[in-house]
């Protein structure tokens, strides 16, 4: 066993160096627990928001589409789709869906919406255009 | 990783590295880490000067000058503690060793302190880009003196068993190598945040 | 085989395997889906597929790191497993509730799936990668507490290597960090913030201790290096992981909502994640030259460096194209990040479960590798693999900078449709890099049913 490098030493660096990195990351954490209120808008989320996320993750809109970057790749940006087509474009864009898609081109599904859901989607996604996400996406295309 | 092929091939008196080769390697990292925070300060103050100059009137140099006088204080004592283990004087050793400690509590003490006003008048890490900067750099490095000091306490219990001596001060060389580390970072932390325009 | 109660984690590997196969065609799948808008709409929309090729993923991941371990832990803790049975057991619950969720996915839309398991007692499904129903979820906690049990009580049974213990920790970080995919709450900001708890804590964080670990107990059987020298490399890398990857998360935090010091924190950090991967290529590459044997397993070797160089590529460099946030401002959610995500996740971890079925499968057969034919077979599988795999990351990219340049950079954005019809091009040659690792992958099964010339006992 060598005298300048010890297995000890080396692990205990390992457990010191994360539990130093994890305590860091908490500290930050908490900060930012204190600090977002003043981005996300929770103070404006209702009832009709609240139901428009469940829509939104019942009908796993993410397995296609980015919320705030986040997502696959496959269909636009929603966190700014509001700005793009406004509620009621947005809305007719869901509810015009072809049942058995468009032939030849990345089809989104019919998804049946009563007019309730939809004005919840439309809330949600809303909502999500208003949280300051420090200027993303870089432009109204998303 | 280079040194993987050749690490322990040193004479154990000739030119050897003090301390472990791990804790270099840990010294080294947490230093790059700092280094690209501290390229960062001086890119986003490149494109930002006046505003640092302006906020950085609103630190508190003189708790920063005295902190530094601690800082170094505490360096010299423990390197005063190396120099008593390789005389084999084991009473020494923790006596510097606490010494270091001590100087390490003072400067948290006077780190709060400084915390404190800040934080008082409402300031954070969002407050604007400066004050993130000097939130962040110097929180960084006051988790870092306190791992330095819980890795001179870890000594100090040593020492006080007498584990150090002129033919094993291994461990207190690498506790050393990284206390070194924390005041040499505060010493080019405190420049570059508090004093330069 | 040292210890009979190895034996439990070859239905693991095949598993594993099998379920590989299936995440490879869904692949395939969506790839059309990219350029054939239409394809198998609406029995199959991009979404379902989507989800089946990730969670398939995920899931034959944990069969490999699951049956790596159990293959791995009486060996190092130099004692029979704790409860083979058990672990059976668990591999028929998980495999059982594996596959029903995917079954789930297919045959059901996923809003009466999400009905029908009990979405609206706890909501957290529809959420990427944590698609999965509660009770799946559930099942996995179960599985993996189980688990979890199972080696920890055979570790303290026996020796505890630097090596096991680093698994450990890994693994139980997987368990703890899973438990975020529980919390889903209304606000939005909130939820995406946690929900990186366990996404990135998982593949930037604990999955590279059960990375390192793997690697350093492959490197020690097949090299013949001094355990002192491997184990202490293998701290220094895990160190220098957590050290980057923990705080690395910030690179998430960008433009989710969150204040905008993570755009510093996140940057810095993250920019220094390379440094682990390539400290983990230099230590692959080190100690095969280092080696003091000839080990006759010249394939697990092969995966053993491929894994280094591989997640360095993936993880490291494509990482860090874009994570710098005046960066990521641009290419966060184009095809930049499915480039990165696909090299990262086969090079860090598919080629690594690969390499850990490539050392043990022949021993748990018996012998101590397989066959000179087997062999080549299987190298030829892994060069073809991992080549279309490049490839697939290069056309990805090459698309995901077209993407960013024609819809948000250049001074007359175009709309999201017209630009992915613009780069169609890339994602034609992807399908076709993607048909390339499918024989690549068929290939590599094949090679498990070459006999051959030498048998050699373990």
């Amino acid at each position: 066993m060598s005298g300048t490098f010890t297995k000890s030493m080396a692990r205990n660096i390992f457990y010191g160096g994360t539990v130093f990195f994890f305590l860091l990351l908490l500290a930050l954490s908490f900060d930012t627990l204190q600090q977002l209120p003043k981005r996300d808008m929770r103070q404006n989320i209702t009832p009709q928001i609240a139901e428009g996320k469940k829509i939104w993750e019942t009908r796993n809109c993410i397995g296609c589409h980015t919320l705030m970057g986040e997502g696959a790749y496959f269909a636009p940006e929603l966190g700014n789709v509001i700005v793009r087509y406004g509620d009621e474009g947005v809305k007719a864009f869901i509810q015009g869906r072809p049942k058995d898609g468009i032939p030849g081109r990345r089809s989104m599904p019919q998804f049946n919406f009563t007019d309730e859901q939809l004005d919840a989607i439309v809330a949600f996604l809303k909502h999500v255009n208003s949280i300051n996400d420090a200027n993303w996406p870089p432009n109204d295309q998303g | 990783m280079a040194s993987t092929t050749s690490a322990p091939e040193e004479a154990p008196h000739s030119k050897r590295l003090p301390g472990d080769l791990a804790i270099w390697i840990f010294i080294l990292a947490e230093m790059l880490a700092f280094a690209v925070f501290f390229s960062a300060y001086a890119f986003a103050r490149a494109g930002n000067a006046e505003m640092f100059n302006l906020y950085q009137q609103t630190l508190n140099r003189n708790a920063g000058a005295l902190n530094t006088l601690l800082l170094i204080t505490g360096s010299w004592f423990v390197v005063l503690a190396v120099q008593a283990a390789h005389r084999d004087d084991n009473k020494g050793v923790s006596r510097n060793v606490a010494l270091g400690i001590l100087c390490g509590a003072a400067f948290l003490a006077v780190k709060v302190f400084e915390y404190a006003e800040k934080f008082g008048a409402g300031i954070s890490l969002s407050t604007n880009t400066f004050y993130m900067f000097y939130i962040s750099l110097t929180f960084f490095h006051f988790m870092h003196v306190i791992l330095g000091m819980v890795i001179l306490t870890a000594i100090w219990l040593q020492a006080r068993k007498g584990a150090y001596t002129s033919q094993n001060s291994h461990g207190l060389e690498s506790g050393a190598a990284y206390w070194h580390m924390v005041d040499l970072l505060w010493i080019i932390l405190f420049p570059l945040v508090y004093v330069m325009r | 085989m040292q210890y009979k109660s190895q034996a439990v984690a070859k239905p693991y590997f095949i598993a594993a395997i099998g379920l590989f196969v299936g995440q490879i065609l869904f692949g395939l799948i969506l790839g059309a889906q990219y350029v054939l808008g239409d394809f198998l709409f609406p029995a199959i929309p991009f979404n379902v597929a989507r989800m089946v090729h990730t969670n398939l993923l995920i899931v034959w991941l944990l069969f490999g790191f699951m049956g790596g371990a159990y293959f791995m832990i009486p060996e190092e803790a130099e004692t029979e497993l704790f409860s083979p049975k058990l672990a059976l057991l668990m591999f028929w619950i998980f495999l059982v509730a594996g596959a029903a969720t995917i079954v789930g996915y297919l045959a059901v839309p996923y809003a009466t799936l999400a009905e029908l398991t009990g979405n609206d007692l706890l909501e957290t499904m529809g959420r990427e990668f944590l698609e999965q129903p509660l009770p799946t979820k559930i099942g996995i906690v179960v599985v993996a507490l189980v688990f979890l049990f199972n080696i920890t009580m055979t570790v303290l049974k026996g020796k505890k290597t630097a090596i096991a213990t680093v698994l450990l920790i890994g693994l139980w970080g997987l368990a703890v960090f899973f438990l975020f995919s529980f919390y889903n709450p209304v606000n939005v900001v909130l939820d995406k913030f946690f929900w990186w708890w366990t996404v990135h804590l998982w593949v930037e964080g604990v999955w590279e201790l059960i990375l390192g670990s793997f690697l350093a107990f492959v490197l020690i059987k097949t090299t013949g290096v001094d355990r002192e020298v491997i184990e202490k490399w293998l701290y220094v890398i895990v160190t220098l992981t957590l050290i980057t990857g923990l705080i690395g998360m910030g690179h998430h935090y960008f433009w989710i909502g969150t204040p905008e010091y993570w755009q510093w924190w996140g940057s810095i950090f993250s920019a220094l994640e390379p440094i682990p991967f390539f400290a983990m290529t230099v230590f692959a590459f080190n100690m095969v030259n280092r080696r003091r044997r000839e080990h006759p397993n010249r394939a697990a070797v092969l995966w053993a460096l491929g894994v280094g160089v591989m997640a360095f590529l993936g993880a490291g460099v494509w990482g860090f194209l874009h994570t710098l946030a005046p960066v990521n401002y641009y290419t966060h959610g184009s095809q930049i990040t499915a480039a990165h995500g696909h090299m990262s996740f086969y090079g860090a971890y598919a080629m690594l479960v690969m390499m850990m079925i490539s050392y043990a499968m022949p021993i748990l057969n018996g012998k101590a590798a397989n066959s000179n034919k087997s062999q080549v077979v299987e190298m030829w599988a892994f060069w073809l693999m991992t080549i279309a795999m490049v490839f697939i990351t290069l056309f990805l990219t090459a698309a995901g900078i077209l993407q960013v340049w024609l819809q948000r950079v250049s001074d007359s954005p175009l709309p999201f449709m017209v630009v992915q019809e613009k780069i169609a091009i890339f994602y034609w040659a992807r399908e076709i890099s993607g048909v390339f690792f499918l024989i690549g992958l068929i290939l590599y099964i094949t090679s498990f049913f070459i006999g051959g010339d030498k048998k050699e006992t373990a």
